[in-house]
């Protein structure tokens, strides 16, 4: 491996790191369902891409990097779903989406 | 093991904790569906982790495999469940 791919693959990790951070913060912090669906779709989505292709960077066979692009491909294929999902059911539940104080009447 | 690798478990595993204030605390049951599903994206990235420190990446790959299927399933039925308002028969 080459020093070069090292500070890429770290790099990879650092910003994979932050994403996840950005998207529980917001799930902890945005004001009802729809906004925290929409914060967790994102940003874990793109969070555990860019780790997993750091950490297959640095450390992985070539065996164990088939695996890991099939593990990206099955959490870019199954967080969408499992987001859109739960969206679906709220909606049809009855669960109404926030609207900003004041604004009601375009809701 | 490198002292990024144990920042970023570190970081992720404060992650996992505070994802499960919103399953303890959401107002709606799907708000606690939103965090069971980030707990379990953030556990799949922190097994493989665990592979890359133990030397056992090989393994772990699998292990992490299987966990994101079973998270994955388990979400998609708990959202059909409540789609229709669950035990309670409420739905459209």
């Amino acid at each position: 491996m080459s020093a070069a791919a090292g500070v890429l693959a770290d790099g990879l990790l650092a910003a994979g790191v932050f994403f996840v951070l950005a998207g529980v913060v917001g799930v902890l912090r945005l004001p009802d369902f729809y906004t925290r669906l929409h914060a967790m779709g994102k940003c874990d989505t793109l969070g555990v891409g860019l780790i997993v292709v750091g950490l297959g960077l640095q450390h992985g066979t070539f065996h164990d990097i088939v695996k890991m692009l099939l593990l990206l491909l099955f959490v870019g294929l199954a967080n969408p779903t499992s987001t859109h999902a739960l969206g679906r059911a709220a909606l049809r539940s009855g669960l109404r989406p926030w609207t900003p104080p004041g604004r009601e009447d375009r809701s | 093991m490198s002292p990024l690798l144990v920042g970023a478990m570190s970081a992720l595993a404060v992650a996992t904790t505070l994802s499960l204030y919103r399953v303890l605390r959401g107002p709606t049951v799907f708000d606690r569906l939103t965090g069971l599903g980030l707990v379990g994206t953030k556990t799949v990235v922190l097994l493989l982790m665990m592979g890359v420190a133990m030397g056992r990446l090989d393994l772990f790959i699998d292990i992490a495999l299987s966990y994101g299927l079973v998270s994955f399933i388990g979400s998609l039925v708990l959202a059909k469940y409540f789609e229709t308002g669950g035990a309670q028969g409420e739905g459209p």
